[in-house]
């Protein structure tokens, strides 16, 4: 369902993901935790590309929706006039291929251009036309929830829920505006349907954006920090929506602090660290007995 | 000197289709003002240099000439170099309309800056494309907060139409100077213009608050 290969991100010089690589199958619900600063909500954006990646794949239901990387192509390596020249001057296959994924290369933005020869360009471009999918069509089917909901103020909830189905799905508006009212109904905010988001508390905001994710019809769903601005009282109504949302089988990744919650709820948890993910394991594993200090200091710290 | 107002009353026909003439620049000049706002303030926001650099020149041009020079520009010199004739209402509207477009697009600016990122986030996280995304997402919450300024610049613009009077279109300040050969009376029809457009200017702020109101009806808690 997910692919993440080898994914860097940098902000300038701040490196935030030095390499995550991440499978997601469909149906499963992955929890990602981490010491704020570690990249978590970073790794999710990349999934919907609201960060581009430096460099790495993401794969979306075997679509390639960032640029390919040569580095994770050994073909495209090989027909490289870099590795022509190494090779040339006498080098092994495997040795040359990791001193170029290894070397300071991985920096050099010269390496995707055209000294690197026709034979390598062309190889790019077929893996682009072979796999590649535009953003706009990834994002109808990836949804997300944010943390501070980002509901469209200036609409009432009916017209939020529906804007988007009718626009870029293309659907009917009344069937868009059934399709939302039982969405509402689902996650019990039919009663403010026709209210404009200032007037809600914050738990009814969010429950109304998952509703209006929901409206998509997205086949995975991306949850950044979704309780985190919430007041305390509101963040059970909001994971009660989750949790039940959990159980229709959709594909979820969530970037959260409530760790009893990720206990329940998640397949997998992945503890992401400066920017590199170090655990990948299911729940009662890691939060029992986890493999690395980091992630031992962690929970210690916030259980 | 004895004051007569009653010339006011003799010279009632003349006013009435001036204060037309001073409408229809406003009005006209304004939706047309508006009209070039948006993509001048799009260019303002964009991350293409050269959309940039036109932007700024263009509104560094109307802010930096007066605006009695910009209308003699556009009525007595363009068309001395260029194949177009302007009627002088023509004329008068284009500058009004391109120079407040140029003040406008600069609150527009602001006003679309001011909005959360996460607007942006949500709307492209739903797949939405730019043009939609600027027309129903954006744009509409910039305005909101645009409104207050944009009710300035619709009053200045009121004002400022008097400039056209010197172009020779008959606007009520026109009608004021005409009494004035005639009668050689000054006090009572320049009283009477200052009341006009005193009392269109309240009229414009009282509508604009109204206006506000209910924009800002999604607000109410």
């Amino acid at each position: 369902m997910i692919d993440v290969k080898g994914l860097y991100k940098d902000f300038g010089s701040l490196h935030v993901l030095r390499g995550v690589t991440l499978h997601v199958d469909e149906g499963e619900i992955i929890s990602i935790i981490g010491p704020s600063g570690s990249g978590k909500s970073t790794l999710l954006r990349s999934i919907n590309l609201l960060e581009k990646p430096t460099f790495g794949e993401v794969w979306v239901e075997d679509r390639l929706i960032t640029p390919p990387d040569p580095y994770l192509h050994f073909d495209v390596i090989r027909a490289s006039n870099t590795y022509k020249a190494m090779m040339a001057a006498g080098g092994e296959d495997a040795d040359v291929i990791r001193k170029i994924k290894e070397g300071d290369l991985l920096k050099e933005k010269g390496f995707f251009q055209k000294k690197e020869g026709a034979a390598y360009q062309q190889m790019l471009k077929k893996i682009v036309t072979d796999h590649f999918e535009d953003t706009y069509s990834v994002r109808r089917k990836v949804g997300m929830v944010f943390q501070h909901f980002n509901l469209f103020p200036h609409k009432t909830v009916l017209e939020n829920m529906i804007y988007a189905p009718i626009k870029v799905n293309k659907v009917e508006r009344d069937k868009a505006i059934e399709k939302a009212r039982s969405l509402l109904e689902s996650v019990g905010m039919l009663a403010k349907e026709n209210a404009y988001p200032d007037t809600l508390s914050g738990g009814q905001k969010q429950r109304v954006a998952i509703a209006r994710t929901l409206a998509m019809e997205p086949d995975i769903v991306l949850f950044d920090e979704p309780t985190s601005a919430l007041d305390p009282e509101m963040v059970k109504e909001v994971l009660d929506v989750i949790k039940r949302l959990a159980k229709t089988g959709i594909t979820m990744l969530l970037v959260t602090h409530e760790m009893g919650f990720a206990r329940e709820v998640s397949d997998r948890i992945c503890f992401l660290d400066e920017g590199v993910l170090i655990e990948d394991a299911p729940p009662d594993i890691f939060f029992s007995t986890p493999k690395s200090e980091r992630a031992k200091t962690f929970l210690d710290k916030v259980l | 000197m004895q004051l007569d107002f009653s010339i006011i009353l003799n010279w009632l026909p003349q006013f009435g289709s001036a204060l037309l003439v001073t409408l229809e620049t406003t009005v006209c000049s304004l939706l047309l003002g508006l009209l070039l706002s948006i993509p001048l303030s799009l260019c303002k926001i964009s991350n293409i240099r050269p959309l940039q650099w036109f932007a700024a020149v263009y509104t560094s041009i109307f802010r930096g000439v007066p605006l009695l020079v910009q209308v003699f520009m556009m009525y007595f010199g363009i068309p001395l170099v260029l194949p177009v004739k302007f009627t002088a209402f023509q004329a008068g509207t284009l500058v009004f309309a391109m120079n407040s477009a140029a003040y406008i697009s600069e609150s527009m600016r602001g006003g679309i800056n001011a909005i959360d990122r996460g607007q942006y986030e949500a709307a492209m996280a739903l797949g939405i494309h730019y043009p939609g995304m600027m027309k129903d997402i954006i744009l509409p919450q910039a305005i909101k907060s645009v409104l207050p300024s944009l009710v300035n610049e619709f009053i200045s613009l009121l004002k400022n139409t008097t400039l056209i009077a010197s172009i020779g279109l008959v606007d009520i300040l026109r009608v004021g100077q005409l009494i004035q050969s005639r009668t050689y009376r000054a006090f009572e029809p320049f009283f009477a213009i200052s009341v006009f457009y005193y009392v269109l200017v309240m009229g414009l702020s009282f509508l604009g608050k109204l206006l506000e109101r209910r924009v800002n009806k999604s607000d109410r808690r």
